[in-house]
């Protein structure tokens, strides 16, 4: 389900279903950069969108969760943590965060949920069918990243 | 009154030629996009949309056909991907099921359950279909997957708007 009223309403209805939470991760960067940021941002979008119409009934696709590239990691960390800490209150039991910043990497160990890092593919020189294909091809390979997680839960 | 005032007469002819031209382009437009990519764009045929699927090809074991038309979504024009599980039944007739669980709507695929061969499953709640499309009492799914009317034309699919079916 997406962050629109009518997704969230049956999300609402229906929690006991819906037990797992998409956050998009991703970073704006004004300036020097500013077109890699765009790029990954639709990445990451695409990615998160398919994603959700594999899953719909399942997952609730969240806001990506931005902050500023030149920002001190600290902060940037705190700040995931307490959307971590209100979604797991929420009654979320599993947390993925899709990112193709390479950053997490080195964090995940300091999060509860699962973080899923894959490099940015450039889409703008693809047209839509091409762009259909790469994005479903990465997505069937994160598929089972959720399957399992979910078999090991249920 | 200056000479250079527009008169209704040239009004009319102004605006109409740009109406017309405008209106020649919409036409054009279409065709040259089907001149272009004839098959790979989705061709609007009534409600119908081609597909690259061969009629010829398919056989009676489900496949995975993709299809994407133009959608109005509030102001802007945006592309929308669907796929179909299409095979041909016994008596040789075309299925093409909506892959949409009718629990919460994930997709579900065909033949991926090890324990449950030839049948359609949902990995999110383990909903599981029989081939044609009946969903199996005692999984969360209450009624079967919606059904997409069809249409062959120049040996290609063409497939219409899902419809959902009574419950089993
Ligand atoms: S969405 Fe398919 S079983 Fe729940």
């Amino acid at each position: 389900m997406k962050w629109l009223p009518q997704d969230v309403e049956t999300y609402s209805a229906a929690k006991e279903y819906v037990d797992t939470a998409v956050v998009p991760l991703y970073s704006i960067t004004i300036g020097k950069g500013v077109k890699q940021s765009a790029a990954a941002s639709e990445f990451i979008t695409l990615l998160t969108n398919y994603l959700e119409r594999q899953f719909t009934g399942r997952i609730l696709l969240f806001p990506p969760f931005t902050y500023l590239g030149n920002e001190q990691d600290e902060k940037v960390l705190t700040d995931l943590k307490k959307w971590e800490e209100s979604i797991l209150d929420a009654g979320f039991k599993h947390v993925f965060y899709v990112t193709s910043d390479f950053e997490w990497r080195s964090r995940e160990g300091e999060l509860n949920g699962t973080l899923i890092w894959l490099p940015a593919i450039p889409l703008e020189q693809m047209n839509d069918t091409q762009k259909l294909t790469m994005i479903d091809s990465q997505v069937q390979q994160l598929l089972t990243i959720f399957t399992q997680k979910w078999q090991k839960s249920d | 009154m200056s000479k250079d005032r527009v008169s209704r007469r040239q009004f009319l002819s102004y605006t109409l030629t740009g109406v017309g031209g405008f209106m020649a382009a919409g036409m054009l437009m279409p065709m040259v996009r089907f001149a272009v990519d004839p098959v790979l764009k989705a061709e609007a045929a009534g409600d119908f949309v081609a597909t690259k699927q061969k009629v010829a090809d398919l056989t009676n074991e489900p496949v995975r056909v993709d299809f994407s038309y133009k959608q109005k979504d509030a102001w802007y024009e945006s592309d929308v991907t669907e796929s179909a599980w299409v095979y041909k039944d016994d008596a040789g007739k075309i299925m093409a099921l909506s892959p949409v669980c009718k629990h919460l709507g994930c997709t579900v695929n065909w033949n991926s359950d090890k324990e449950h061969p030839e049948q359609f499953f949902c990995p999110c709640h383990y909903g599981r279909y029989t081939k044609d499309g009946t969903n199996i009492p005692g999984t969360p799914p209450l009624a079967p997957l919606d059904v997409y009317p069809y249409k062959e034309k120049d040996g290609y699919l063409y497939l219409g708007k899902a419809k959902p079916r009574k419950e089993a």
